[in-house]
C-alpha cells in the first residue's frame, strides 16, 4: 500500500513541476511557481477542479456555428479543421492548469473513433462531448453512452449489428480495449456480447437535408435470445428481450457484467498509469499501486476523478525514478513547448489567428505521427500499448522533425495574424529568478523545460561553449546588464538575444527534453 | 566536445560512435553461439527481402476466390453482396481451383510468367483474432501462447550484424541495415537493443531534414528509465546522422524506369525502395505497409460486389507490386529482391449483415520475384470445412514462410533459422532451384571441411559422405545462379573446384550429398 500513500511535504520547484508536466500539457515558469510550496492536496485540487462547458467549434471561414447543420461534403474539409483545431485550442490555452483537456485526449485514445472513417465531423465533435463530460466523471455511465455514442456505432459498425447477422466488432473492442483486455473473454464472449448489442440505429449519418442525429433502440433487429456468457464471466446468462428498453436492459447488464470483474479496474488503472506515469508495470507496481487503486475505483462505483486524486498524491508518483521515463507524444512536446514560453494560442473568437494557430500545431504534431482523433487503428497510437512503448513514437525520422519544430520555435517565422510563433527568448530569460547569472539561468530553463537534471558537463557545456563563447562567465553578466539598462539599443538586445537563442536550441534538442 | 568537432564526425563518412560518451561505451552481449557462423554464411548474400504489411486482416477468400467451390461460395446466404460473381473472378493459368479478385489483373500476369506464388490457408495453432495480438504473433514469430519482444527480421539482422548500432556503419556494410517507409518503426525490424531499421517517408528530405543540426555532448549518465529514454534518442540521432549521407547518394543515384500507379500509397513505398536498391544501398530488407483492411462494413459496393473498399486495396497492392516488379527488371536488379506480403489474419466465410466479413484465422499470402517457382502452394481453402463456424483452415504455419526466407533467400543455415524462429519449421517450395539445396539432415559442419577460403585457384571440399552419395557440389553467385558444377564421384571423398575463371568476389558453395547438404560461403580473390 506504500506505494499510493499520499505525500505530505509541500511539493519543491521539481515535483511542482513534474506534477504540471505529467498532469496537464505542460507549465510556464509562473506556474511552476504558483505551484511550488502548495501541498500536493491542494495543488492536485486545482488541477481536477471542475471547468465550464466550453463554446461550440466556430467555422473557419466566418465563426458561424455549424454542429447543427446538415452534412455537407464540401464543408467537411473546413469543419474536421474547426473541430481538430477548436480541441487542440482548450489544450493549447493555459490560463489555469487543469487536468481535463489531457484526460479528454486519454479518453478519446482509448474509446477511439477517427474522422478517417466515420467521415462526419457532426458526429466527432457529438463525441468529443460525451467524452469532455465523463472525462472525470463516471467510468460504467461512459462506457454505456460510448456504446450508444454516433460516432462509435458507425466506426465500430454497431449500427449495422442486428438480430441473425451479428457485427462482432464492436463487441470485440469492448472488451477487448475498453474494459477489460485481452485474456478475460473468450470468441464465444466475442459473439454472445455482439448478440446483446444488436438492434442500435443511428440517423442523420450524412444526412444532407436535416441536421437532426438520433441514435435509437429497434426492438425487430435485437436478438431476443438468451446470451450465454463462458466462465470468464461465471457463465452468466443475459435473458433475451424484446421491449422497447431491451437495448437499454441488456447493455446495461452487459457493462455491469464486465465491471464487476475485477480485472476490468485494473485495466482503466494500467491504462491509466502508462499514460501519466510509466509503461513498465513491474509486480510491485501492479501489487501496490494497480491493484489498491484498481479496489478503491470500484468501491468508489468507477468514479474516475478519485482514482486521478489518488494517483497525482501518491508518493510513487513522485518518486525520481519515474520522472523523465514518459517521453513526449507530439501533442505534449508542441503544445508543452508553446506553453512553457507562453505562445498560447489567440482568442476562439479572432477566427483567422486562432485557427493559423491551431492549424500549426495539430499539422506539426500529425507529422510526428499523433494525428489528432485520426488514430491509425482502433487501439490508439502505438506507444501507449506496444512493444518499446514511449520509445516508439522516436524514429530517425520524427525524432529530426522534433528537433526542426523546436528550431523553427526560436527562429520564429512561422506568423499568426501579425503576430510572431515562436519564442521570445528575452521574454523568457526575464522570467528567470536572476538572468544575469548564467548559472542560475541554465539553472532555470533546466527546471522549466526539462524533466531530468543535465549534469554539470552539459551545463558546463551550454554556459561556456555557446553562451559565453569561451570567455569568462562574467561576460554574460555584464551583457545581461548593459542591456536591461540599455533596452532599446538594438545592438545590445541583438547581443543577447543571439546567446539566448542559441542556449534555446541546443537545449531544445536534447534528448533530455524529449522526455517528460 | 566542441560543436565543430561534433559536425566534423557527423559528416565523415565513417562516423565514430564512440567520440560521443554513452554509445562507444555502451556494451553488448558476446556473441551468441550462431552469430558467426551466421555472418559468414550470410555476408556472402547481397539479397534484399521486402516485406510488404497488409495491416487490418485481408479477406483471403475475396483475394483468391476458390474456383472449385462457387456452389458454396455464390449461395445466397454465403456472402451476399461480396461473393465475386463467376464471370468476373480472374482465370490464372493451369489452375482450375482458386482464381483472382478482378481488380488484380496485374498480378495475374505475374503469376502467369512465374513471379508470383499464392500460399493458401496461412496461419498458426491457436490463432489470436485481436489485431494487436495477431500481429504482435506475426511480427515477433511467436507461438500464440508466448510473448516476445523482438521480430524476426530484427532478430535476424540483429545477428547477422552483431553489435549493430554501436559499431556501425562500417566499411563493409555502410548502409542501413533495413529501411522502412513510413514514420513509426514497426516491430518485426526491431532488435535486442533497437529497431534495425531507419524509418523515413521520403529519402530526399531525410537527409535535408537530419542534416548537421547542432547538438549538445552526451556526457550525462542519468540511471533507471530516464536513463533509458535518454540513450535510446541519442543513438537514434546518431544513427540519423551517420546513415543520411548514404541515404541522400543513393537516393542521388539511383533512378525509376517503369511508371507507377498514381494515388496508390504503396506504389508510392515501393517506388522508393526501387530506387534506393537501383542506387546502390545494400541495405537488406526493405518494410512497407498499406492499411485499410479492417473490412468489418462496406467491403464492396452495394450495386457491385467486385467494386468497393476491398477492390481498391486489391487493386493497390496488385498494381503497385507489378509495377516494382517491372521497374527492378527493366533496372536490372530483379535478381536479388524478393518480395512478401503478410497480414495478421484473414476473414470469416460467411459475410455479417453489412456487406463485411469478421475476424477470422487462415488466409492467403503472396511471394513475388524473379527466382520462384511460381504457382499455387497449398490447396483451395474448404468453404465446406470452417472451424469455429466460420473460419478456414489452416494450411501452413506462417513460419514456413520466415523460414523459407531466412533458409532459402538469406541462406541461412538450418539450425540458426531455427534458433531464430525459437524452432523447427522446414521450408515451403517457394523459390526455383537455383537457390534451394538447403534440406535437412546438415552435415556436421565440423566434419565438412572447405578450403582454402579466401582462394584463388581451387576449392577443397572434403568429407566421408561425398565418396558414398550421389549428388553434386555447386558454387552460386549472389544473384543465386550456378557457376561452376561437380557431380560427385563414387569412392572421392575431396572435390576438387577450379575457381579460377570466377570474378572475384563472395559466392554460395551448396553441397548436396543423397539426403545431406551444406551450404557455405567462400571468397575468390585474384
Amino acid at each position: 500500500m506504500s506505494l499510493l500513500a499520499p505525500v505530505t511535504r509541500p511539493l519543491d520547484a521539481t515535483q511542482a513541476a513534474h506534477l504540471l508536466r505529467r498532469a496537464t500539457f505542460g507549465p510556464n515558469a509562473a506556474q511552476i511557481r504558483q505551484f511550488t510550496g502548495m501541498s500536493a492536496a491542494n495543488a492536485v485540487a486545482l488541477l481536477l477542479a471542475d471547468l465550464p462547458v466550453p463554446a461550440h467549434p466556430p467555422h473557419p471561414n466566418g465563426g458561424g456555428e455549424w454542429h447543427g447543420n446538415p452534412f455537407s461534403q464540401m464543408d467537411e474539409g473546413p469543419r474536421t479543421n474547426s473541430l481538430k483545431g477548436w480541441w487542440t485550442g482548450l489544450m493549447a490555452s493555459n490560463e489555469a492548469p487543469n487536468v481535463r483537456e489531457k484526460m479528454v485526449l486519454f479518453w478519446q485514445n482509448h474509446f477511439v473513433s477517427t474522422f478517417q472513417v466515420v467521415n462526419d465531423a457532426r458526429f466527432m465533435y457529438l463525441q468529443n462531448q460525451v467524452m469532455r463530460r465523463h472525462a472525470l466523471g463516471n467510468f460504467r455511465q461512459f462506457v454505456i453512452d460510448i456504446t450508444k455514442d454516433a460516432a462509435m456505432l458507425i466506426y465500430l459498425n454497431g449500427n449495422g449489428n442486428v438480430a441473425g447477422r451479428p457485427n462482432q466488432n464492436y463487441a470485440r473492442e469492448l472488451q477487448e480495449l475498453f474494459t477489460i483486455g485481452r485474456g478475460n473473454y473468450t470468441e464465444d464472449d466475442v459473439q454472445a456480447a455482439a448478440r446483446v448489442l444488436t438492434g442500435w440505429r443511428v440517423s442523420g449519418y450524412r444526412n444532407e437535408t436535416s441536421g437532426a442525429i438520433n441514435v435509437t433502440f429497434n426492438a425487430a433487429q435485437h436478438d431476443t435470445g438468451n446470451k450465454q456468457f463462458s466462465a470468464s464471466y461465471q457463465n452468466r446468462v443475459i435473458q433475451g428481450r424484446r421491449d422497447a428498453n431491451a437495448g437499454d436492459t441488456e447493455l446495461a447488464e452487459l457493462v455491469d457484467m464486465i465491471l464487476a470483474q475485477p480485472e476490468a479496474a485494473r485495466f482503466i488503472c494500467r491504462k491509466l498509469y502508462r499514460w501519466f506515469i510509466n509503461f513498465d508495470i513491474t509486480a510491485q507496481i501492479e501489487q501496490e499501486f494497480i491493484r489498491p487503486l484498481a479496489d478503491q475505483f470500484r468501491q468508489n462505483q468507477f468514479n474516475i476523478k478519485g482514482v486521478l486524486e489518488t494517483m497525482f498524491r501518491s508518493q510513487h508518483f513522485y518518486d525520481a525514478a519515474v520522472r523523465g521515463a514518459i517521453i513526449r507524444s507530439p501533442m505534449e512536446l508542441v503544445i508543452g513547448t508553446l506553453r512553457a514560453f507562453n505562445q498560447t494560442p489567440p482568442e476562439v473568437t479572432n477566427v483567422a489567428p486562432f485557427f493559423q494557430y491551431t492549424n500549426y500545431v495539430w499539422q506539426r504534431s500529425r507529422e510526428l505521427q499523433m494525428d489528432l482523433m485520426d488514430q491509425p487503428t482502433v487501439f490508439g497510437w502505438r506507444p501507449y500499448y506496444d512493444t518499446g512503448f514511449y520509445e516508439i513514437w522516436i524514429s530517425s525520422t520524427t525524432l529530426a522533425l522534433r528537433n526542426s519544430f523546436s528550431d523553427q520555435m526560436v527562429t520564429g517565422n512561422f506568423r499568426v495574424g501579425s503576430n510572431r510563433l515562436g519564442i521570445d527568448s528575452i521574454a523568457a530569460a526575464q522570467a528567470a529568478a536572476d538572468p544575469t547569472d548564467a548559472e542560475k539561468l541554465v539553472d532555470h530553463f533546466d527546471n522549466l523545460l526539462l524533466a531530468v537534471d543535465l549534469t554539470k558537463a552539459q551545463k558546463d557545456f551550454l554556459i561556456d561553449t555557446i553562451m559565453v563563447n569561451n570567455l569568462p562567465r562574467y561576460e554574460w553578466t555584464n551583457e545581461w546588464n548593459e542591456f536591461t539598462r540599455n533596452p532599446n539599443n538594438n545592438t545590445r538586445r541583438m547581443s543577447v538575444k543571439m546567446k539566448l537563442d542559441s542556449l534555446l536550441t541546443y537545449i531544445l534538442r536534447l534528448a533530455e527534453y524529449q522526455m517528460c | 566536445m566542441k560543436r565543430r568537432d561534433f559536425l566534423t564526425a557527423a559528416t565523415s563518412s565513417f562516423f565514430l560512435p564512440v567520440m560521443l560518451d554513452g554509445y562507444g561505451a555502451k556494451a553488448f552481449s558476446p556473441t551468441s553461439p550462431f552469430m558467426r557462423a551466421l555472418a559468414e554464411v550470410a555476408e556472402a548474400t547481397d539479397r534484399i527481402l521486402v516485406v510488404v504489411q497488409l495491416s487490418g486482416g485481408n479477406d483471403g477468400i475475396n483475394t483468391t476466390p476458390p474456383l472449385d467451390q462457387l456452389e458454396v461460395y455464390l449461395r445466397n446466404n454465403f456472402r451476399p453482396g461480396v461473393a465475386i460473381p463467376e464471370n468476373r473472378i480472374l482465370r490464372l493459368n493451369g489452375q482450375n481451383t482458386v482464381g483472382l479478385h478482378p481488380a488484380m489483373t496485374a498480378m495475374q500476369r505475374m503469376y502467369n510468367e512465374g513471379q508470383l506464388s499464392i500460399i493458401q490457408g496461412v496461419s498458426y495453432p491457436q490463432p489470436n483474432l485481436s489485431h494487436f495480438r495477431a500481429n504482435d504473433i506475426w511480427f515477433t514469430a511467436s507461438d500464440s501462447n508466448r510473448f516476445e519482444t523482438t521480430g524476426w527480421l530484427g532478430r535476424y539482422l540483429d545477428d547477422r550484424f552483431p553489435r549493430y548500432p554501436a559499431a556501425f556503419p562500417t566499411a563493409q556494410m555502410p548502409d542501413p541495415l533495413a529501411i522502412q517507409i513510413g514514420a513509426i518503426p514497426t516491430t518485426t525490424l526491431l532488435g535486442d537493443n533497437t529497431s534495425m531499421a531507419v524509418v523515413f517517408q521520403d529519402p530526399d528530405a531525410f537527409a535535408r531534414l537530419v542534416g548537421d543540426k547542432p547538438n549538445v555532448p552526451d556526457t550525462a549518465t542519468t540511471p533507471g528509465y530516464a536513463g533509458d529514454r535518454i540513450k535510446f534518442i541519442r543513438q537514434q540521432q546518431v544513427t540519423s546522422v551517420a546513415y543520411a549521407g548514404q541515404i541522400r547518394t543513393a537516393a542521388g543515384k539511383g533512378r525509376n524506369q517503369a511508371t507507377y500507379p498514381t494515388n496508390n500509397g504503396l506504389a508510392n513505398q515501393l517506388r522508393i525502395v526501387a530506387r534506393l536498391i537501383h542506387g546502390g544501398l545494400q541495405t537488406k530488407v526493405y518494410y512497407v505497409t498499406i492499411g485499410g483492411f479492417d473490412t468489418h462494413a462496406a467491403q464492396t459496393d452495394a450495386n457491385d460486389p467486385t467494386t468497393g473498399a476491398h477492390a481498391n486495396l486489391l487493386r493497390n497492392v496488385s498494381e503497385g507490386i507489378a509495377a516494382f516488379q517491372n521497374d527492378l527488371k527493366m533496372l536490372g536488379v530483379d535478381d536479388k529482391v524478393v518480395g512478401m506480403t503478410f497480414s495478421e489474419f484473414g476473414r470469416t466465410a460467411v459475410a455479417n449483415g453489412t456487406r463485411g466479413t469478421d475476424h477470422a484465422s487462415a488466409a492467403v499470402q503472396f511471394v513475388f520475384g524473379k527466382h520462384l517457382k511460381g504457382g499455387l502452394i497449398g490447396r483451395s481453402p474448404n468453404l465446406s470445412d470452417l472451424v469455429n463456424n466460420n473460419q478456414l483452415r489452416m494450411q501452413f504455419d506462417f513460419r514456413q514462410i520466415y523460414s523459407t526466407m531466412l533458409r532459402d533467400w538469406f541462406a541461412t543455415p538450418t539450425s540458426d533459422a531455427n534458433a531464430l524462429l525459437f524452432k523447427e519449421f522446414g521450408t515451403l517450395p517457394i523459390f526455383s532451384d537455383i537457390v534451394t539445396g538447403f534440406d535437412e539432415p546438415l552435415f556436421n559442419t565440423k566434419n565438412l571441411r572447405m578450403y582454402p577460403n579466401p582462394t584463388s585457384a581451387t576449392l577443397v571440399i572434403e568429407n566421408d559422405a561425398l565418396a558414398n552419395s550421389a549428388g553434386a557440389v555447386r558454387i552460386v553467385d549472389l544473384a543465386g545462379r550456378e557457376v561452376l558444377r561437380q557431380e560427385l564421384t563414387s569412392g572421392q571423398r575431396k572435390v576438387q573446384m577450379d575457381v579460377q575463371q570466377l570474378p572475384a568476389g563472395n559466392y554460395i558453395v551448396q553441397v548436396q550429398a543423397g539426403q545431406k547438404s551444406f551450404s557455405g560461403q567462400v571468397s575468390v580473390m585474384h
